[in-house]
């Protein structure tokens, strides 16, 4: 079951190989139009292609990570997080550990990044880490470590560096040609048939369709990795629930990442950029609208398994499949389990309220950033940077005089 | 952090699991928007958001810069019979209490919806201010 | 002539596909064999935490819980049980485990009586530490039987069945909870 689903991305491959295509037709025609010369624009694709690749591949994910300020994390530093992660590595079957790295941002978000399974790292935002209690904490990894299983990860960056380079031949095309670059280009050439007016004009509507078009596929591709992860998390956890209400509270949450862009966006778990726009429609957004995946994964009464969530999403989109009928064909029930948080056993360190983890988490980073801890009798605690000057201070609360 | 008013480095005070940054020079306190949203959870503090939705307010005070993302900040009215003059980042970065400004603020909150109001949070931020004026 | 090539050809086609296919099958089960392999160890070295941490946990909780002496032996006891079955096959090995998770779960539930030992750091590390591990051997085992299920279907269905069954792949097994009680975390209420 495991190994077909991440072998079995038929279609996605297509759609990637129909981006690709997309670019080179573009270099092609833009060749012709500018250059006289189709061979030469499809050159100058292949190398705009290449250099964007290389870029990609070898600061990929520091580009990614260093974007978004995050700091890396040992186990050390908070054991919960890690012990999380590390259970969600087990239910995948991954067989290395991923990196994980810390955002200091009040909104809820989590991204995960790595070109294989050996080296990936997952990213979560302080805000999410507030918000969410254990399980629900559990259903959001599980999401993020199913997009490394799947590769997902290397399958999006190919595509946004293809969407990337589409985007840039467009545009500097277009520039070109409104600082009046193919006008007199044309009229030195020689006779200039109605033929090669034709293949202008082709070149030119690529120039603007091939953006368009790409940006959709990209979409497309995009958002049907978002409901495999889910169905991936769902299976992982055995408990749909808890990414459904981890969803939830994302959802509600007032504050926007600060730190995302375009070329990020794909990778988080809802789309970064939500408030941006007016309400996402179905085909110009990354990810499926919220409530639909939150109704989705709540639908899936009879079982954990791919089948289940299958079905459940059937029950919304009248009859059409969105996992590969591989994924399906495996007919051994998963049964679901029951919330961990709240239960006897897993009470005390399991459900610590949303202030206590904000503190948890804020002292960590304080931690971090080499800040004094200093504890007031009146049960007041500073906590000194290390770039405050005064040797003394004064707790603002008692009035004690306290050295650093 | 640096503050925004006097832009002395600033101490990070916590107390019963409320955290904010409190300027040892002059007194005045910074919310950081993940606090805001903390207290705005735990109790009913509409008046700060009916606060952060009214139009820009006209003063001579003078303009601050937030503490995070550098950006002028906005003056913001807050409560009905002696206003307070909050800045507010434009960002959605946090907001910011001129020295005495909170302790004006709470002192006129009772009068209104004291019953919604969890007592804990408003005698810490009180109690918070009270070396600055004595 | 003429035919006799082309049926030599055709022949040597034939043996081709089918040492190729044979390869292919047999690397698929030996990759599968590994995978369930590589699954188990995952599962034992949880298991290895979990009885490592019992001790200091144990040490933990004494002072404490001046009244629960059963419920502490009750723990000792079922580790030192699952010492003696550690060289036990899958399934001897699984309800002696079963049963140190069951007394574990009972001995964090009564702890949840006892707020001075709620309130201790030591516990509160060691509580998140053993609850995750318990969960931890719980999603590694959801994986290793999947494993195993995915390498028996190989091993049961044809045609791989018979390259099974000639190079000796016997069926993997089940990591199955035989304690029931265990499958559900206990539900205690205090009020």
């Amino acid at each position: 079951m495991w190994e077909q689903i991440s072998s079995n991305r038929t279609r996605s491959i297509v759609l990637v190989i129909i981006m690709g295509l997309l670019l080179l037709l573009l270099g092609y025609f833009l060749g012709i139009a500018f250059f006289d010369s189709g061979i030469l624009g499809l050159i100058l694709a292949i190398v705009v292609w290449i250099i964007m690749n290389l870029i990609a591949y070898f600061q990929g994910d520091n580009i990614l990570l260093g974007m978004a300020k995050a700091r890396k994390i040992e186990k050390e530093d908070y054991p919960r997080l890690y012990n999380i992660v590390e259970e969600m590595k087990l239910a995948s079957g991954l067989e290395h550990m991923p990196t994980i790295y810390i955002i200091d941002d009040p909104a809820s978000n989590a991204f995960a990044t790595g070109r294989d399974p050996k080296q990936a790292s997952v990213a979560v935002t302080t805000g999410l880490l507030q918000v969410l209690n254990r399980d629900e904490l559990q259903g959001v990894i599980g999401h993020e470590l199913s997009h490394v299983k799947n590769r997902d990860v290397l399958l999006m960056a190919m595509c946004s560096i293809l969407l990337g380079t589409i985007v840039i031949i467009a545009y500097y095309a277009s520039r070109f040609l409104i600082f009046g670059g193919v006008g007199n280009r044309r009229r030195s050439s020689s006779g200039g048939g109605s033929a090669q007016l034709i293949i202008l004009i082709i070149g030119l509507v690529f120039m603007i369709l091939a953006p368009i078009a790409a940006q959709f596929i990209y979409f497309a591709i995009s958002r049907k990795r978002e409901y495999l992860a889910d169905a991936s998390s769902a299976l992982y956890t055995r408990y749909p629930e808890g990414l459904a209400s981890a969803l939830e509270k994302i959802a509600s949450s007032t504050n926007q990442l600060k730190s995302a862009n375009n070329a990020t966006a794909p990778m988080y778990i809802i789309n970064p950029f939500r408030k941006q726009g007016l309400r996402a429609s179905d085909l110009t957004s990354t990810h499926p609208p919220i409530s639909e995946r939150i109704r989705i994964l709540r639908s899936m009464a009879g079982g954990a398994s791919y089948k289940d969530y299958n079905q459940a999403y059937q029950q919304i989109h009248k009859g059409s499949n969105v996992m590969p009928p591989s994924a399906l064909g495996l007919t051994e029930p998963v049964p679901l389990r029951s919330a961990q948080t709240g239960t006897a056993q897993a009470g005390g360190a399991y459900e610590s309220g949303r202030r206590e983890r904000a503190r948890e988490i804020n002292d960590l980073l304080w931690k971090k950033d080499n800040y004094i801890m200093l504890d007031c009798s009146c049960g007041t605690r500073l906590k000194i940077p290390p770039e405050f000057k005064n040797a003394i201070v004064r707790c603002p609360h008692c009035g004690k005089v306290h050295q650093v | 952090m640096k503050c925004p008013a006097c832009h002395h480095s600033m101490i990070v005070i916590e107390y019963d699991k409320i955290e904010l940054d409190y300027c040892t020079e002059c007194s005045g306190i910074w919310f950081d928007a993940g606090e805001i949203e903390l207290l705005l959870d735990t109790t009913n503090l509409d008046v700060i958001n009916q606060s952060l939705q009214s139009p820009e307010a006209r003063t001579a005070e003078k303009e601050r810069r937030c503490p995070t993302c550098g950006k002028k900040m906005e003056k913001r009215k807050l409560g009905e019979s002696s206003p307070v003059l909050l800045d507010v980042c434009p960002n959605g970065g946090g907001l910011w209490f001129d020295s005495g400004e909170i302790n004006q603020f709470v002192q006129q909150l009772p009068e209104k919806d004291s019953g919604a109001i969890s007592n804990r949070i408003l005698s810490f931020i009180q109690n918070v201010v009270k070396p600055a004026n004595q | 002539m003429d035919i006799g090539i082309v049926i030599i050809v055709i022949v040597i086609a034939v043996v081709l596909i089918l040492i190729f296919a044979f390869v292919g099958i047999y690397n698929g089960l030996v990759k599968l064999r590994n995978q369930v392999k590589n699954a188990w160890a995952q599962i034992d070295v949880q298991l290895k935490r979990r009885f490592d941490l019992i001790p200091n946990l144990v040490e933990t909780v004494k002072g404490y819980m001046k009244h629960e002496r059963d419920t502490l032996e009750a723990v000792t006891r079922a580790r030192t049980s699952v010492q003696t079955v550690a060289n036990a096959g899958v399934g001897e090995r699984s309800k002696a485990e079963g049963e140190l998770g069951m007394a574990l779960g009972r001995l964090f539930a009564v702890a949840e009586q006892y707020p001075d030992l709620k309130a201790n750091q030591n516990f509160l590390a060691l509580q998140e530490e053993l609850t995750s591990t318990e969960n931890k051997i719980s999603f590694a085992r959801q994986y290793y039987n999947d494993s195993v299920l995915t390498y028996n279907n190989k091993t049961q269905m044809f045609p791989s069945n018979i390259i099974a069954m000639m190079t000796g792949f016997k069926a993997g097994e089940f990591f199955e909870v035989t304690v029931p009680a265990e499958k559900e975390a206990p539900k205690v209420s205090f009020s």
